[in-house]
């Protein structure tokens, strides 16, 4: 059993595929889904080379021992490498599966990897079937696909004695007691008789639909039944995929044995036998309920290999999110459908909408010959779309790019929003964040205080002053002279203070940001200066704070106030002399195309800093190894497209490497020696 | 982000290159004939002064909390308040230098034994454990002043579980001791020990992490002419 999910959880680790195939196969209402393209992975590294990278033979010398096998190839696994292969999952508020659909090109050899003498498999017809040992999982395959199935109850489901009853499980508590002794005999009989009617007529896998019209409440029904069989042959569902929410099952409840139960006091004195019997009945009670999630596993894993249902394919959210050059991709479903699904326990803030506005997010990754690149894109509500679309509105100040230098900087951060839209909106975003939260009784209040904002300011002032865009740079390090003292010893050892110095390397920063109305700045200057707080010479001020380590300098001039802490840029700022027309196209355009841009290039800082100060020469140079593998990091917003916001990150790939995936496998053969 | 956060962040891309930074700390003893003496303890962290000082305005560096001016002054303030209760010192005396980040405490025993238990206490009051054991005597017959020196174990084991971060900060940090006398020194077992030209003084050198690790031992018995 371990061997075989280790098996599958290395296959899973690299991997295969292609569009048209397995994801039929995965039900349109599934709430995650990961894919690994097998074409595209095996594009940039033959399968012949990964047999011969250090994690390949690591993963064929492996598998063989543990399986006493000899494989040469990872096609020895019987896997078809050509195609993608699949990770979904569903939920519900009573179970989750977790499952892997895998395509099959060889079925003798995929079967002779998991065959062995414990496992054996059934056959019926042209599909396989095996059941892992403690039956927690199911494995199913035929001739082009296999199929891995493993669901979990959910704890807080069965905690509702009205759901669980229903399938013939009770939750118990040890506080029940002697109410147990009374009742385990009337639940075992049940229990059988619900098997039964189980094993007959399987109910189908209660899984939600996401976009299922629930209805509103729960019937409470106190109401006593006469019988639990009765009322568990009631629950006969016919097998085809219902998608039935419980709460639209009419539950006739028999809450009255458990009421009452739990409404007796415990007997002391015989504490210890009751608990015996308390722990007898829990054991039971997840027999039970294991029992059961086998079930619905076994009806799951049918349903997917002779069912007719329909498909993630007519998904648009999950169509929409592909992309046929990623190796990789990851798609979850609307985060508040994630959100209510998983933690029904949260009941009013799940359901009332706490992530209301967020839909679903998906992930892909990238490998080409330049790039390792993760693209990140979550779905807006339309309103949210439209507060952002409004907010982003512009673009980074042009005349901020004199100021970076892309042959020494060593990073920058930048961002342009539109401050007046960005106030205007805020309060409206805010609503949308929390209201839910707050509930409809605080919609006045909130009313109210979005209104008060807007008065207080005025968003078409404040964005004059700081209009929204700003820039932070670093560009390069400077050397400079600092003073310690230090002791010098005579002949008989008496302390001499003295002065010395020592050169410190430090980072010379630069911080932009536009403003059209001075007049505000100009006061609190001119309040600083009479309070000495900062100083000024040539129109370029000095702040004035003792404690600081470094000297940060600021001035204004042309709309832009700068600060930074090397008199030399500023001083060559307020000259117009600052050496520009340094500015690299990559620079150039992750800085005027998107609102949000983050570089790091690690290459600017090979070797500028001295030894001493990175703690050793040894240090250093592990340092500054590291720091030259590294291409240029970067992150970028890209611009809202409908309702979808999305960004990127980018780490480039140093010279030398045919492509990311095989520069990966060479950093990993790196670290492993 | 208001000003003070932006000038936090800053400091932070400031301090890239890692916490390794340079201190000092010395003792220094000077016995007498008659077995009193003073002592002069003293750690200078001013070659590090940039990075301390960037650090003393961030609220936690590296997961510790950093303590503020008036924290260490006060603890200083303890420091000295409590070696003026202990038996046999006096003249106690502390001094703090908050812009080259050098403290000094000084104060005079009546016998060299007196001091022996005072670091540990000291420690102990801060809640740190003593990672040594050390003790001083002299014999004023014989006129042998000796030191013992025991690194415990649990330091280098300690030591050893600080992230590699952590340990950078021990990387220049150098630890001196002066022993000085009235009479002219002999001999002083240590390997590691000068004599002064005078041959009335005798100095330890060591960096703190030989120390930490038991390279060296600044055990030391020191015979002064009778």
């Amino acid at each position: 059993m371990k061997k075989i999910l280790i098996a599958i959880s290395l296959f899973l680790s690299f991997n295969l595929a292609q569009a048209q195939d397995l994801v039929k196969k995965i039900p349109s209402n599934a709430f995650t889904v990961a894919t690994i393209k097998g074409d595209n992975v095996f594009k940039l590294m033959f399968v012949k080379d990964f047999n011969e990278s250090f994690l390949g033979k690591k993963l064929l010398t492996e598998t063989s021992k543990s399986l006493d096998k000899s494989f040469t190839s990872i096609e020895d696994f019987g896997i078809n490498l050509e195609k993608n292969m699949y990770y979904f999952n569903q939920l519900s508020d009573s179970i989750t599966y977790n499952c892997f659909l895998i395509p099959i090109k060889d079925v003798t050899k995929f079967e002779s990897l998991i065959n062995n003498k414990e496992n054996k498999f059934k056959k019926d017809g042209d599909v396989r079937t095996m059941i892992l040992p403690d039956s927690t999982s199911i494995i199913k395959w035929n001739n082009n696909m296999m199929y891995f199935v493993t669901g979990s109850i959910s704890s807080a489901f069965f905690a509702d004695s009205a759901k669980s009853a229903r399938y013939g499980i009770k939750d118990i508590r040890f506080q029940n007691d002697d109410a147990i002794a009374n009742d385990s005999t009337a639940v075992a009989v049940d229990s059988v008789a619900v098997e039964e009617t189980m094993a007959e007529a399987v109910p189908a896998p209660p899984v939600a639909k996401v976009n299922v019209q629930k209805k509103s409440t729960v019937k409470k029904n106190t109401k006593k039944t006469t019988s639990k069989k009765k009322k568990a042959l009631k629950k006969k569902i016919p097998l085809k995929p219902q998608y039935q929410r419980d709460n639209d099952v009419v539950a006739t409840v028999d809450d009255a044995s458990i009421d009452t139960a739990s409404a007796m006091t415990p007997v002391h004195g015989i504490v210890d036998e009751q608990y015996d019997a308390y722990q007898q009945e829990r054991l039971e009670q997840d027999a039970k309920k294991k029992r059961l999630a086998f079930t619905w596993m076994t009806a799951q894993a049918d349903q997917i290999f002779n069912g007719t249902y329909e498909s993630i394919e007519n998904n648009k959210s999950y169509t929409a999110s592909l992309d046929n050059k990623a190796i990789a991709e990851l798609w979850v479903s609307s985060l508040q459908d994630v959100y209510s699904a998983i933690s029904p326990e949260f009941g009013a803030y799940g359901k009332a909408g706490l992530m209301k506005g967020y839909g679903s997010l998906n992930a892909k990754l990238f490998m080409d010959d330049k790039s390792f690149r993760i693209s990140t894109g979550l779905e807006l509500s339309q309103e949210q779309a439209d507060s952002y679309k409004k907010i982003m509105n512009r673009k980074l100040n042009k005349n901020f790019l004199k100021y970076v230098n892309s042959e020494k900087a060593l990073g920058f951060m930048s961002y342009s929003i539109d401050t007046k839209a960005y106030l205007e909106e805020f309060p409206k975003l805010l609503k949308q964040t929390y209201g839910s939260i707050l509930g409809g009784k605080m919609d006045e209040e909130i009313e109210l205080g979005s209104d008060l904002f807007s008065l207080l300011l005025d968003e078409e002032a404040v964005s004059k002053v700081i209009k929204g865009d700003a820039l932070f740079v670093i560009n390069g390090l400077n050397t400079k002279d600092v003073t310690y003292t230090t002791y010098e010893y005579d002949d008989d050892y008496k302390q001499k203070e003295i002065v010395k110095t020592k050169k410190e390397t430090l980072p010379d920063f630069l911080f932009m940001f536009s403003s059209e109305d001075n007049r505000l700045i100009n006061k609190l200057i001119k309040y600083g200066v009479n309070k000495n707080y900062v100083s000024v010479e040539n129109n370029i001020y000095k702040i004035l704070e003792k404690k600081s380590p470094i000297d940060i300098y600021f001035m204004i001039k042309d709309g832009i106030v700068f600060f930074g802490n090397s008199l030399t840029e500023m001083q060559g700022i307020s000259n117009n002399q600052y050496n520009s027309n340094k500015l690299s196209k990559l620079h150039k355009q992750l800085l005027s195309k998107n609102n949000f841009s983050f570089l790091f290039n690690a290459k600017n800082l090979v070797g500028k800093v001295p030894d001493s100060e990175i703690g050793g020469e040894e240090t250093a140079k592990k340092f500054n190894s590291t720091l030259e593998k590294m291409g240029n990091v970067y992150m970028k917003s890209n611009p809202i497209k409908g309702r979808l916001v999305s960004a990127d990150i980018s780490a480039e790939i140093p010279n030398g490497h045919e492509n990311a995936l095989k520069y990966l496998f060479s950093l990993i053969e790196n670290a492993a020696k | 982000m208001n000003l003070k956060q932006f000038y936090r962040l800053l400091l932070f891309i400031v301090l890239i290159p890692i916490l390794s930074s340079c201190f000092e700390v010395i003792e220094e003893i000077a016995m007498k004939n008659d077995g009193t003496g003073d002592v002069v303890l003293t750690i200078n962290l001013s070659q590090s002064k940039t990075k301390v000082a960037s650090v003393m305005l961030l609220d936690s560096v590296q997961g510790y909390k950093v303590p503020s001016k008036q924290k260490i002054q006060q603890e200083l303030n303890e420091a000295v308040a409590y070696l003026r209760k202990s038996e046999g010192i006096s003249n106690v005396k502390s001094t703090s230098d908050f812009n080259n980040y050098i403290a000094t405490i000084s104060f005079s025993f009546k016998d060299v034994s007196n001091i022996n238990n005072i670091t540990k206490n000291i420690l102990a009051q801060q809640k740190i454990k003593a990672t040594n054991t050390s003790s001083y005597s002299y014999n004023k017959a014989t006129k042998t002043f000796s030191r013992k020196y025991q690194a415990t174990g649990t330091a280098k084991t300690e030591f050893n579980k600080l992230k590699a971060k952590d340990k950078a900060v021990f990387n220049g940090a150098t630890y001196t001791s002066i022993y000085r006398f009235e009479s002219v020194v002999t001999s002083s077992t240590n390997p590691a020990s000068n004599v002064s030209k005078s041959k009335k003084a005798v100095m330890l050198k060591s960096s703190i992490m030989d120390l930490i690790n038991g390279k060296i031992n600044v055990s030391n018995s020191i015979q002064l002419s009778k």
